[in-house]
């Protein structure tokens, strides 16, 4: 080939049409919207005139992505662009779910800086687009390296987004802690790319499913350590066992918003890709999934139980979640995930986690900005007296949470069971079933301060500081929780 | 029955959970009429439970109404809302109808501070209820039995004593905790119908009361326990009795009725139901085990309650004792035990609904419930003590009122199958005298030794209106209980010739493997 017949330009416009045809231009719509969006918020800040725009515009490239990634769902495309890129009902879904928690995070950071003097900062709606645009494309992702870009996409965005209250330390801090560990698991995750290519002589994920079809991939040891090196770095991502002991720092000092994409976004599209890629893993690694997970599940737990901060509790319970949904993976492991239902299971459970734990942050950042100095639990007591309407929203949160039905959450608790019973691992089941139980002490918790207990003295009403945004939250986790929790049909129909 | 238009048990689930979205929807400072449309929605529903009680006739499944509601994504089994009624939920059911307006009412007297939540609380409480006896599709029935917990966690937490935080996360945990092994067994028993049964529509209870049997001995054993620990803890059989006597002195009048009337009553419904219903052979395996359990619940609970002062915790323990009989009756798996079973579920209820509610207007007066500080109040207060008194005796089950009635039935039903057990369980007749008379002579008779007993006021018309009702059903079964049993036999036969079967097999069977043993034996020598 020569560099003449390279660059002429027929032929590059000729294989930019073969790969770019229409199905490629459909799943790649989603991200070319987050990523307008970006640019355009960036220019705004050129001009207070154009500042104004800019919140219409933040609402108008998630809509955009919802509507693209809708009509994935509804007429998917398979797996584009050289292999690499899935446009598929699962990416879509879960394409949906980060737009949502991206909404959640934006509604509730109106008015959240406010109170450290803050103006509203351009790059803080473009680094949270940027990072719903890397979650995308890291669920939608078919390719070690494709996903890796989407990792960092949304790292980057993710590590300066915690630091964004410059003036607290705690922010500060939680920023610095997670680049460091970050950028030490992204290393992770490239080297373990590293030792796979060199095994196998690829990285895209369906040549690698052909190659390891026989049960383990060629050059065994080499690739079992890069497998072992990813798959840390993913669960570094999920907040599992051993790579949890960063998240309540990070989570407790991040701004609420933050904490919120953080909890709901990064777990997701981890989970999104680990199910895509858990052919990587042998089948016998089922036994130390479920090891891991149960751990997590009891850290979890146990480290919720004792926070007197609703933050932290959080963020602990967050943990705990991660480690239900790994025991889910643990079941699915050494069989198709979708076609067993595992990933209907998980899309379900991260659905109903997402809008549960979206629902509570953002109450608690209105919260924050209204003027309740702390996060501190024994500050929600009373609530129901003095914010009837969100001390409710929040209970019916803590219940999803906790997995009681009529909130989505129960389902999705039942999902992942069954997919447990289906691998055989009713045992797990059981363990996994216990562990709930001491997650709804702390959920009830909550809800004893939020409805039986005196308001303490010294606690003013807040007053929100835009009590339409927070609205605009409730009425679509509240929506979400009950629909999922009320009529889960709907939902598992549409992810076929 | 093809389903009837308009579905009445549909109706009939729904009519509460309407009264509390209008209610909602009220204003919440005017409580009166809060009151008026909670007791409007409760009535009208005890109105529809009237034309059930009207209509039922004994049917193997009446009033059936199902619809398609979703399909799990792990197993494809498509699970219903199904909704119906026969010979093991009538009771029951028509009974929860019946109580709630005459708890709505004594709520008049007890709760005054955030009246509508509490009323919103009620009638949810009482939707939950109604599901979990009329579904007939398992997936459902679980989802109504944990929902349940939530409208008593709340009552008892925002309307109950001092200790009410700890009463309360103590009894949804505790009941929680049992609920969830059960959802295993749940997910497992319906995967393995869908996959090694062939159900399409796995969870239907029909289908698994066919299914069920067929699997191997061991495994229904483990399902059979699953289920009974839940249920047990609910009923609450004695290891698992502790929840019960805080959750009832917490919890406010109201609170302690339904529990006690019928949150108690879904744990030997379930046992009823699914232990027995479902698993006929480990329930006849193990029913000398439960029945030891109901027997030793018996008169473990009646010394507990004559150990106490306080007089609503004497009723909670008094409550495990009685619960004992049910238990002890059910797993006799004979006719009449099963029969005296089901209707001791609904005299516990009306008897101790009767106790808690009298016991709450006196403590609405005087404010305590300690015994030793009563004494002669029969003299200021004549009415409350006739209705006391007969709420004793018909909870001692003197003859002619409806404990005797049940308790008769369960005893000579027991001791069929078992005479040792039967002849425990009969010790806490004498018991249950010696407490429950013994309170009622603390407090009211003996000399007035309080200045403040000799000044209490006696019941006015809304407290006597509210116990009238259940005062005639204490007459009524106890001396025409066939109005009550006979509807339910067709069912309650069905079940019981089916766990007779399979006593009969698992005995054959024994014998069986003693042969083969003998035989092997026999080879060596």
């Amino acid at each position: 080939m020569s560099a003449a017949h390279q660059l002429a330009p027929e032929a590059i416009a000729s294989q930019f049409r073969t790969l770019f045809d229409a199905s490629a231009w459909s799943a790649v719509a989603p991200l070319a919207a987050l990523s307008a969006g970006v640019v355009l918020c960036l220019i705004t800040d050129l001009s207070r005139a154009l500042a104004a725009l800019r919140g219409p515009l933040v609402f108008a490239a998630l809509a955009a992505c919802a509507w693209f990634q809708v009509q994935l769902l509804l007429h998917p495309v398979g797996v584009v662009l050289r292999d690499s890129l899935h446009g598929d009902a699962t990416s879509a879904a879960f394409g949906l779910l980060f737009v949502a928690g991206g909404l959640l995070a934006w509604l509730a950071s109106h008015g959240y800086y406010k109170r450290d003097g803050q103006a509203p900062l351009a790059e803080h709606d473009a680094l949270l687009l940027s990072a719903v645009a890397g979650m995308t494309l890291m669920s939608a992702a078919n390719d070690l390296l494709v996903f890796f870009i989407g990792l960092e996409l949304l790292s980057l965005p993710l590590y300066a987004l915690s630091a964004l209250r410059r003036s607290r330390a705690a922010s500060v801090e939680a920023g610095l802690k997670y680049f460091l560990l970050g950028a030490f698991t992204s290393a992770l995750f490239l080297f373990g790319c590293a030792l796979i290519y060199c095994a196998t002589g690829s990285i895209g994920l369906d040549t690698l499913r052909v190659l390891a079809a026989p049960g383990s991939l060629p050059m065994g040891e080499l690739a079992l350590l890069g497998s072992a090196l990813i798959a840390a770095s993913l669960l570094f991502k999920l907040n599992v066992f051993p790579f949890h002991v960063w998240v309540p720092d990070v989570y407790q000092g991040s701004p609420t918003p933050v904490t919120a994409l953080m909890a709901t976004g990064t777990k997701a599209a981890a989970f999104a890709f680990l199910l895509r890629a858990s052919f990587l893993l042998p089948a016998s690694a089922s036994t130390t999934l479920a090891l891991l997970a149960l751990i997590t599940l009891a850290i979890g737990n146990l480290g919720a139980l004792v926070q007197e901060d609703f933050k932290r509790m959080l963020a602990y319970s967050g943990i705990a979640h991660a480690g239900t949904l790994l025991l889910a993976v643990a079941g699915a492991l050494g069989g198709d995930p979708v076609a067993n239902g595992a990933t209907r299971a998980i899309v379900f459970y991260l659905a109903a986690y997402v809008f549960s734990a979206g629902g509570a942050f953002a109450v608690l950042a209105a919260l924050e900005a209204g003027g309740e100095r702390f996060t501190k639990l024994e500050n929600l007591r009373g609530l129901w007296q003095r914010k009837p309407i969100a001390a409710l929203a929040l209970a019916l949160f803590m219940l999803s949470l906790g997995g009681i039905p009529g909130a989505g959450g129960f389902w999705g608790k039942w999902f992942v069971f069954e997919v447990l019973v289906r691998a055989d691992m009713t045992g797990w089941a059981i363990a996994g079933v216990l562990m709930s139980v001491l997650a709804l002490a702390y959920y009830l918790r909550v809800i004893i301060a939020l409805f039986m207990q005196p308001t303490p003295a010294g606690i003013v009403a807040p007053r929100f500081e835009r009590p339409a945004s927070l609205g605009a939250s409730l009425v679509l986790c509240v929506g979400a929780v009950l629909l999922t929790g009320l009529l889960p049909g709907m939902l598992l129909g549409l992810l076929g | 029955m093809p389903s009837s238009s308009p579905p009445l048990l549909v109706v009939l689930t729904c009519l509460p959970l309407a009264g509390a979205l209008l209610l909602l929807a009220l204003p919440s400072a005017r409580t009166a009429l809060l009151r008026l449309v909670a007791l409007a929605a409760t009535l009208a529903t005890a109105g529809v439970a009237a034309i059930v009680w009207r209509d039922y006739g004994g049917e193997a499944s009446a009033f059936e109404y199902a619809v398609p509601w979703f399909t799990l994504p792990g197993s494809g089994v498509e699970v219903q809302f199904k909704l119906g009624l026969d010979g093991l939920s009538f009771l029951m059911c028509v009974f929860t109808a019946f109580l709630m307006p005459i708890v709505m009412l004594s709520a008049y007297g007890h709760v005054g501070q955030r009246v509508k939540e509490f009323l919103v609380w009620m009638l949810v409480m009482e939707t939950g209820m109604l599901g979990v006896f009329l579904s007939l599709d398992l997936v459902l029935f679980y989802f109504f039995w944990e929902i349940s917990l939530v409208p008593l966690y709340f009552v008892l937490g925002i309307w109950g004593g001092e200790r009410r935080l700890y009463a309360t996360l103590k009894f949804f945990l505790y009941t929680l905790a049992g609920s969830l092994l059960m959802l295993v067994a749940v997910i497992w028993l319906v995967y393995a119908a869908r996959t090694q049964g062939r159900i399409t529509q796995a969870s239907d209870l029909s289908e698994l009361m066919a299914f069920a049997p067929t699997l191997p001995s061991t495994t229904q054993a483990w399902l059979f326990f699953a289920f009974a620990i839940a249920f047990a803890i609910k009923v609450p059989l004695l290891p698992f009795h502790t929840w019960l006597p805080d959750a009832h002195t917490e919890a406010p009048t109201a609170g302690s009725v339904v529990l006690a009337g019928v949150l108690l009553k879904m744990g030997t419904y379930g046992l009823l139901r699914f232990c027995i219903g479902l698993f006929p052979e480990p329930a006849a395996r193990f029913a000398p085990l439960f029945m030891a359990l109901g027997a030793i619940g018996i008169a473990y609970g009646a010394l507990l309650a004559m150990a106490q002062n306080d007089i609503k915790r004497l009723i909670a323990c008094s409550s495990v004792s009685h619960l004992g009989y049910v238990v002890l009756g059910l797993f006799a798996l004979t006719d009449s035990g099963v029969r005296g079973g089901v209707l001791q579920m609904v005299n516990h209820g009306i008897s101790t609904g009767l106790l808690f509610l009298l016991v709450g207007m006196v403590y609405e007066r005087r404010h305590t419930r300690a015994l030793d500080e009563f004494g002669g109040i029969a003299k200021a207060m004549p009415v409350f003590a006739v209705c006391f008194t007969i709420a004793v005796l018909s909870s001692v089950g003197l003859p002619g009122l409806n404990g005797f009635v049940g308790e008769y039935m369960i005893l000579a039903g027991s001791f069929e199958a078992s005479p040792l057990w039967a002849a425990v369980g009969t010790s806490g007749l004498v018991l249950g005298a010696v407490y429950l008379l013994s309170a009622t002579r603390r407090l009211l008779l003996g000399p007035v030794l309080r200045r403040e007993n000799a000044e209490l006021g006696d019941l006015n018309a809304r407290e006597i209106g509210l116990l009238v009702p259940l005062l005639v059903l204490v007459v009524w079964i106890g001396v025409r209980p066939a109005d009550f049993l006979a509807r339910c036999e067709p069912s309650l036969n069905a079940l019981v010739e089916r766990a007779q079967a399979a006593r009969v097999n698992l005995a054959s069977a024994s014998d069986e493997a003693r042969l083969l043993a003998l035989s092997s034996e026999g080879d060596l020598r």
